[in-house]
């Protein structure tokens, strides 16, 4: 029998940078735990999706629906008005803000080349994070949502989510205060940003708006979830999504950033006129005139830096395609997806910044459209190709299967790019009924032009729902096999090590007595 | 890091711009609109518009809870903006004058200045609620409603709200409340649905959306007035 030590081999998908490779195990912990919840919010907010997008059919549609109907009719907890809340909460903070949080301490440790001190403290943010979203989930339940889109979250909830995120947000930042001088990366301006925008936002939307409602300020309350939500795509997601993407891109493909020298235009237009997509929100309402129309404005004016960030990251990820054949692999289909995302992201915001486009369309399916691209297309597509791409190098671990990949893969892709054709289109139709100048038009017809789009978005989330299954399980299944391993290795290890010691021969029979 | 900015002026820069959308966005409009007072006219105690009563308000908590926003809006834009008018949605019959015509107009920040959380909403799956009350103009249409949408309309994506009422056994006299169902819903003999409390304030609340009022905004801006003290 071998009697040399033990080593246990790398399988070879840690970083062969000793650096990275140090830096990638100091953020296993947190950053695994960010993943592994945020794919199980990923897996119950599409299914809440799914039961909420399906309430809104004829109750003949599906064979199970009438099920649905009946649970939706007798049963508080099941109605359309608290799951589809809570849906978009659990997508929103579950599975795209845990996730990013993720993504955010991986890039900022890896491109500030620093370890991350005490992970035990980014843990503590994990769980506590993930404690204020089940705890505000079951507060939509149970009737205690305040229905302010995106800050339905009770106010207890809300302060646990505020706090666990400033500690966590707080060890990101001192590790980036911390990185060696000469390592700076443009990912790390986004990441900045929107690790300092988040906290301003939530806090102060849940401040001014959760609870109890601002006395005599009327409209102002809807400013400010306007503000808030957009503030949470402009300012929240699409840094995030940017920073993995620029540095994922170049990463992955070998290929420098085409038109880098235009970032830092990109990046400060951006973040001066993509806010102001707010006032998509408010156009026509009981609002100042001069605020809508300066908001417009300069709403318009993001056709600029989507523009930019559009010819760099599409224009990159399109050329390592080309380079490398075949779509440049498995996972890297991901991110050029989520780049071209987020150029529809900002031609739908764009539409919106149009005055009589957004008249036809302000209060129709395409408001989904608008979340489901920021969300879905954009946020989702990277979120995933990060976690194929990162989740390797933190285990020193392979990925199970490529067809598993390729199935959620083409799942999300259909699911997603489908959904938003589907409410986009849909609705298109349903302001085309909605703003009809003949008075015979009702609102009934243009819920009929809108449901077959409703019933097709059904099937589309279903398949996204499957494609996130399949994901949650083969990320199971990694990790299972990932345990097993690392424990029938260290049993290995134990059985070699202590082989020398076993005595053999007379000696045995000595030990066996003196044993017995 | 991005461009020759060094840390502190990068972090003072995009407080800057967040500084500068949260007062262009927030911060202005909330100046204008934060405290505005209703009308008094010359001579007159009455005030516009009206405040609703409590049990409204407690609906407020109901219609934010059972998640309405998220199908129903409540604003009328102008005419020149959107169909709104045209579907009828800002329409109320005046009050105040049997023959005079039905007032016709979009709503103003003035409306929302009694209600507690203002629910403007985003999508409209269903109606807008501006006016509710002028079409349905008594309780028990909207008990029916809310319990049944089908009843009255066929092609209704409303859900049923059975879970706000409760079904019992008749003890003496029905109960004035008790729900008038024919047919599937009709409850056994002996039996009757009523309203919980949740479903009367809600009803309390939706009775009390109509503007059914003019107010001096629709001549154009409205000089700034100090502002009384509010209860």
């Amino acid at each position: 029998m071998a009697t040399s030590p033990p080593t246990i081999a790398t399988q070879g998908y840690a970083s062969t940078d000793p650096e990275l490779a140090a830096i990638d195990s100091s953020v296993r912990w947190p950053v695994m735990a960010c993943f592994l919840t945020a794919v199980h919010w990923m897996v119950v907010g599409t299914f809440f999706l799914v039961y909420a997008s399906s309430l809104s059919h004829p109750q003949d549609t599906f064979p199970i629906l009438g099920l649905f109907v009946s649970l939706s009719d007798n049963f508080s907890m099941f109605t359309y008005g608290r799951i589809w809340p809570a849906a978009i909460d659990a997508l929103v903070y579950g599975w795209a803000t845990t996730g990013g949080l993720g993504l955010a301490i991986w890039i900022l440790a890896r491109t500030s080349h620093v370890p991350v001190r005490s992970p035990a403290t980014l843990l503590t943010a994990v769980v506590f994070w993930n404690l204020g979203i089940a705890v505000g989930l079951i507060g939509i339940f149970l009737g205690d949502s305040n229905s302010v889109e995106m800050l339905e979250f009770p106010s207890y909830a809300a302060w646990t989510l505020w706090l666990a995120y400033a500690l966590f947000a707080l060890w990101a930042v001192v590790t980036w205060l911390s990185r060696r001088p000469g390592h700076d990366h443009v990912a790390q301006s986004w990441l900045l940003v929107a690790l300092f925008s988040f906290p301003w936002l939530f806090g102060g939307g849940s401040v001014l708006l959760d609870g109890k409602p601002l006395a005599g300020s009327g409209v102002v309350q809807e400013l400010i979830s306007a503000w808030y939500v957009h503030g949470l795509y402009t300012l929240w997601f699409a840094p995030l999504g940017l920073a993995l993407l620029y540095y994922l891109i170049p990463k992955m493909s070998g290929l420098p950033i085409r038109y880098g020298t235009k970032t830092q235009v990109a990046f400060w237009t951006w973040i001066i006129f993509a806010p102001w997509t707010a006032v998509h929100d408010l156009v026509g309402g009981p609002f100042p005139a001069e605020t809508v129309s300066t908001g417009l404005i300069l709403s318009g004016l993001i056709f600029l830096p989507v523009a930019l960030i559009g010819m760099s990251l599409v224009g990159t990820a399109f050329e390592a395609e080309k380079k490398h054949g075949s779509h440049g692999g498995i996972v890297f289909p991901f991110l050029t997806l989520s780049a071209a995302c987020f150029v529809l992201a900002g031609i739908a915001e764009q539409i919106l910044s149009i005055r009589s486009a957004n008249e036809l369309l302000r209060f129709t399916m395409f408001r989904e459209c608008n979340l489901f691209l920021w969300l879905y297309g954009f946020f989702s597509f990277g979120l995933m190709g990060g976690i194929y791409y990162i989740v390797p190098r933190l285990l020193d671990f392979s990925w199970r299967s490529a067809t598993l990949i390729r199935a959620h893969y083409y799942a999300s892709l259909y699911g997603i790019l489908l959904v938003i054709a589907m409410v986009g289109f849909g609705g298109f139709m349903q302001g085309l009924a909605l703003e009809n100048p003949d008075p015979q038009v009702t609102i009934d017809i243009a819920d009929q032009n809108a449901l077959n789009f409703h019933i097709a978005s059904t099937l589309c989330v279903s398949l996204i729902a499957l494609g996130s299954g399949v994901f949650a399980l083969h990320l199971g299944w990694m990790l299972l096999n990932w345990v097993n391993i690392r424990v029938r290795a260290n049993r290995l290890a134990s059985e070699i090590l202590h082989e020398p010691y076993e005595p053999e021969g007379p000696a045995a029979a000595v030990k066996k007595e003196v044993g017995a | 890091m991005i461009s020759p900015l060094t840390t502190r002026g990068f972090f003072l820069l995009i407080g800057g711009i967040f500084l500068f959308t949260w007062f262009g966005l927030v911060v202005l409009p909330w100046s204008y609109l934060g405290h505005l007072a209703p009308i008094q006219e010359e001579g007159s105690s009455d005030i516009t518009p009206w405040d609703a009563p409590g049990t409204a308000h407690q609906g407020e908590h109901i219609y934010a809870a059972e998640g309405c926003v998220y199908c129903h809006t409540q604003q009328v834009r102008p005419a020149s903006s959107g169909a709104d008018i045209i579907r009828g949605w800002g329409t109320a019959k005046d009050d105040s004058d049997d023959k005079a015509p039905p007032i016709v107009r979009r709503t103003y920040p003035r409306d929302y200045i009694w209600q507690g959380q203002v629910f403007l909403g985003n999508s409209r799956e269903g109606a807008d609620l501006s006016n509710v009350a002028e079409r349905f103009t008594d309780a028990a249409s909207l008990y029916r409603y809310l319990y049944d949408p089908y009843i009255l309309n066929p092609h209704s994506s409303m859900p049923a709200y059975h879970f706000l009422f409760i079904e019992r056994k008749i003890s003496g006299l029905p109960s004035q409340d008790a729900l008038a169902l024919i047919g599937d819903d009709a409850p056994p003999a002996g039996y009757e649905i009523v309203p919980t409390d949740e479903a009367k304030s809600l009803v309390a609340y939706l009775l009390s959306l109509k503007k059914n009022y003019h107010l001096p905004d629709e001549k154009g801006p409205v000089p700034a007035t100090p502002a009384t003290p509010q209860p």
